[in-house]
């Protein structure tokens, strides 16, 4: 068994140069090989900005939620905030802003716009509130 | 352009970076300069282990395209800890094999190690490559990523993931019975 000194052991010079001209010379990788490798990779990560982009998309929804929320804050609450279904409508175990986004896609019949602003308005209350 | 970006001064590590967050643009063209920088080396190593240049560029796209999953949205990215060819070396290896395997060419036993494998007998061992295919293969994985590839023995052990202490016994045979081959006495006598 090679003690530590092995970690030094050298080759002659000549045969370490031959071993290093072994593979010095590969085949040529043509254009078209390089072409495909760098459009795979234009097309993986194309494929995960379109994914950000979605989710930028919910991100802004968000946003446009939050300033509801702030405007209402200042404005006062709307009438007819007893008839919106304060839920867990994504069943995500917590009544969240994303409940607010899940009631605005399902486009429930006679929820209005101000409706949403309570739900938002209520989520952030609760939020405050400490209350899940 | 691939020459430019082969001129890329950033590290792996940073290209590895860009891959795993930057935007798809910069991710790409990061991408492209790893391709770029270690191509040539991939298919090296993919050329150790299958004869035909075809199966080898068959190997090295195979093995890109596998790092390229890694990274997202596929994949959860690369965290890099050390050379990148020692990530590479792997797959290209494991490509390699596999492609053999399919093609009837390499044992499929689970239980054959490295060290089992005992090289043709047939080779002509007063030529280095002759030398280098008589050796078991374990033993000529180790000379190659040590003197080939520039590899220090705890990235060749991580790399083949043994102990290193086996990377050890297996260069210091490997290193005696190249220094015994017919090769070596013949350049001793030149």
């Amino acid at each position: 068994m090679p003690d530590q000194d092995t970690d030094n052991e050298q080759l002659p010079e000549g045969l370490l140069r031959a071993l290093k001209a072994v593979d010095a010379a590969p085949p040529v990788i043509t254009a078209t090989i390089d072409r495909t490798l760098a459009d795979m990779a234009v097309g993986h990560f194309g494929t995960r900005r379109a994914t950000w982009k979605r989710h930028g998309g919910w991100a802004l929804a968000a946003s446009v939620a939050l300033v509801a929320v702030l405007a209402v804050q200042l404005i006062g609450p709307p009438s007819g905030v007893a008839d919106v279904p304060y839920a867990d409508l994504n069943r995500s175990g917590r009544i969240d802003i994303a409940d607010v986004l899940a009631l605005a896609r399902a486009e429930r019949p006679g929820v209005t716009q101000a409706d949403l602003d309570a739900f938002a308005m209520r989520v952030v209350s609760l939020d405050a509130g400490g209350v899940r | 352009m691939a020459r430019l970006r082969r001129q890329d001064p950033r590290s792996d590590e940073a290209l590895v970076a860009a891959c795993n967050g930057g935007d798809a643009a910069e991710a790409a063209g990061a991408f492209e300069t790893l391709y770029g920088r270690h191509k040539d080396y991939v298919l090296r190593v993919a050329l150790r282990y299958v004869s035909d240049t075809d199966t080898a560029l068959d190997v090295l796209q195979e093995t890109f395209t596998y790092l390229l999953r890694r990274f997202p949205p596929t994949g959860e990215g690369i965290e890099l800890t050390a050379k990148l060819t020692t990530l590479l070396y792997p797959i290209a290896k494991n490509t390699a094999i596999t492609m053999l395997r399919k093609s009837g060419r390499f044992p499929t036993a689970e239980d054959v190690g490295p060290d089992d494998l005992p090289g043709p007998d047939d080779v002509d061992t007063g030529d280095i490559r002759g030398v280098l295919a008589s050796l078991p293969e374990g033993q000529r994985e180790v000379l190659q990523l040590r003197f080939m590839d520039d590899l220090s023995l705890q990235e060749i052990a991580e790399v083949l993931m043994v102990p290193l202490g086996t990377v050890k016994s297996r260069l210091h045979t490997g290193i005696a019975r190249l220094k015994s081959s017919d090769f070596a006495k013949r350049l001793k006598d030149e």
